[in-house]
């Protein structure tokens, strides 16, 4: 198996906020060579470095909005989100929580912290992600899928030095939690001091790391510290993760979705014509109703 | 400045040479107003039609009772100002603030009146622009005083496709002249049907 190369190592950008609730940086697609297609099927990435929020009686967060052509996926770290869709859906997403929505032919969602949660305020972090879909799968239905920490199937290293949680995809022959339309990986690596983990994916799929806590290094010689962001190559399969001290590493990793994307704002479609399709149908009430 | 809106929207419209398109936008200033500062306050004189190339602006009025009246929206590629102010110099009865982050051409009126009198084809571009804001007022006014929220909100979705996800509820309603609760019933009410 030949190695797979760090291609470019990433800082955290100047935050911005999504909404008042969501403090983040993004990297994909607006980062230096981090645009749609380098990651796809992985075309959006924002993440909320650990921020603490103070106590708030009225939640924050981002209000009704739509998404088609894409589905969202969201990790807590820290703290609690409460979301509602038009679909009549809604739930929490806690500490370790996973949450996948198939946004598809349309949705509209609002995500706020969780309202309890507010009230205490506290450290807040969490990664979304934009995981494309095939033009067939576009326009498909929406569904949710919710995966409690508890319920994330999980390798554990040799010699007690940590475990992958495998959200989706597939690792040492244990399968993820999620369901995906396209090949795709999604871990989170917990290492403890000393920890090594060795990942291995097929060449042209596309891969990244995101260090989430705690400082690693990649194949040996790459240091990579706290909210740093790791493009690795299409040069080879594997690579190595090892931690210098306990640490937390979302790994993803899939199969490029080989279409043209036309994105603008919450849509992402492959022409243009489909975005105005999406405007004209959002305007029309056809992605539902919910209250704001 | 050839990389600018404001050149593709001139000469889209105006059959002007290079030159001539070089000099005029060169003349004109531009401003960068971050989301929530003003362009124009109320009792101010206005001096400048703003044209914008990225962001979002809004006019509005504010009633005795200190409500906000909006009457424009004005996204890439529109014109707003204040005529009564700009053209016949009076104090502004308007607010023109930034919704977003926005970058803005400054035309100032003296510009616009030399360029009219100097040029046969500006003076055209501008009684087009001139004639196309009356129109869109006209249409305004009649849906405002004979249409159904319904109606009144499906043309604002014509002319503005992509304000939903710009703007908050309440400033459309305010926007359409309806309450937000009207808003979200009517928008209720058409995914409903949809």
């Amino acid at each position: 198996m030949k190695t797979r190369e760090v291609e470019l190592v990433v800082g955290p950008r100047e935050p911005h906020y999504v909404g008042d609730g969501f403090r983040v940086h993004n990297f994909i697609p607006s980062a230096y060579r981090l645009d749609m297609q380098r990651m796809n099927p992985v075309i959006m990435m924002d993440y909320n470095s650990k921020f603490n929020f103070p106590p708030s009686v009225r939640p924050k967060g981002v209000g009704v909005h739509p998404h088609r052509g894409f589905e969202t996926v969201t990790i807590a770290y820290k703290g609690k989100i409460e979301h509602h869709d038009s679909s009549g859906g809604g739930g929490i997403i806690g500490e370790g929580d996973v949450q996948w929505m198939t946004a598809a032919g349309g949705v509209l969602h609002k995500e706020f912290h969780e309202s309890e949660w507010s009230k205490k305020g506290g450290e807040f972090q969490m990664v979304q992600l934009w995981i494309n879909l095939p033009a067939k799968d576009k326009m498909s239905k929406p569904k949710y899928q919710s995966i409690a920490n508890d319920k994330i199937n999980r390798f554990n290293l040799a010699d007690d030095k940590g475990e992958i949680e495998i959200i989706a995809g597939e690792y040492q022959g244990i399968k993820g939690s999620a369901t995906t339309f396209t090949p795709l990986h999604l871990f989170n690596a917990k290492l403890k001091e000393g920890g090594l983990a060795t990942f291995s994916f097929p060449t042209n799929f596309n891969t990244a790391l995101l260090v989430i806590e705690g400082n690693v290094v990649v194949n040996g010689e790459n240091k990579v510290p706290t909210d740093n962001f790791v493009l690795m190559a299409n040069d080879g399969e594997t690579f190595t993760v090892s931690a210098d001290e306990d640490s937390i590493v979302l790994v993803l990793s899939g199969e490029p979705i080989d279409e043209p994307i036309a994105a603008h704002g919450p849509f992402v479609m492959n022409t243009r014509a489909e975005i105005a399709q999406a405007f004209e149908d959002f305007n029309h009430g056809k992605f539902g109703f919910l209250e704001d | 400045m050839n990389n600018f809106r404001l050149t593709s929207f001139l000469t889209s419209n105006i059959d002007i040479d290079k030159n001539n398109l070089e000099s005029m936008v060169s003349q004109c200033k531009t401003k960068f107003v971050k989301k929530g500062e003003y362009l124009l306050k109320e009792g101010e004189k206005c001096k400048h039609s703003f044209f914008v190339e990225h962001g979002l602006l809004r006019q509005y009025a504010l009633d005795d009772k200190g409500k906000e009246h909006i009457l424009q929206f004005a996204p890439e590629n529109w014109i707003v100002t204040d005529r009564e102010s700009v053209y016949f110099d009076q104090p502004s009865a308007y607010y023109i603030q930034a919704l977003e982050n926005t970058n803005t051409i400054l035309f100032e009126e003296s510009l616009i009146l030399h360029l009219s009198k100097q040029d046969p084809l500006f003076l055209e571009f501008n009684n087009k622009l001139l004639h196309n804001h009356i129109r869109q007022l006209q249409r305004r006014i009649t849906l405002l005083i004979s249409a159904t929220a319904e109606e009144r909100y499906l043309d604002f979705v014509r002319l503005y496709p992509d304000l939903l996800l710009r703007v908050p509820q309440w400033q459309i309603a305010s926007y359409l002249g309806i309450t937000a609760e009207s808003l979200s019933r009517v928008r209720k009410e058409l995914a409903t049907k949809s």
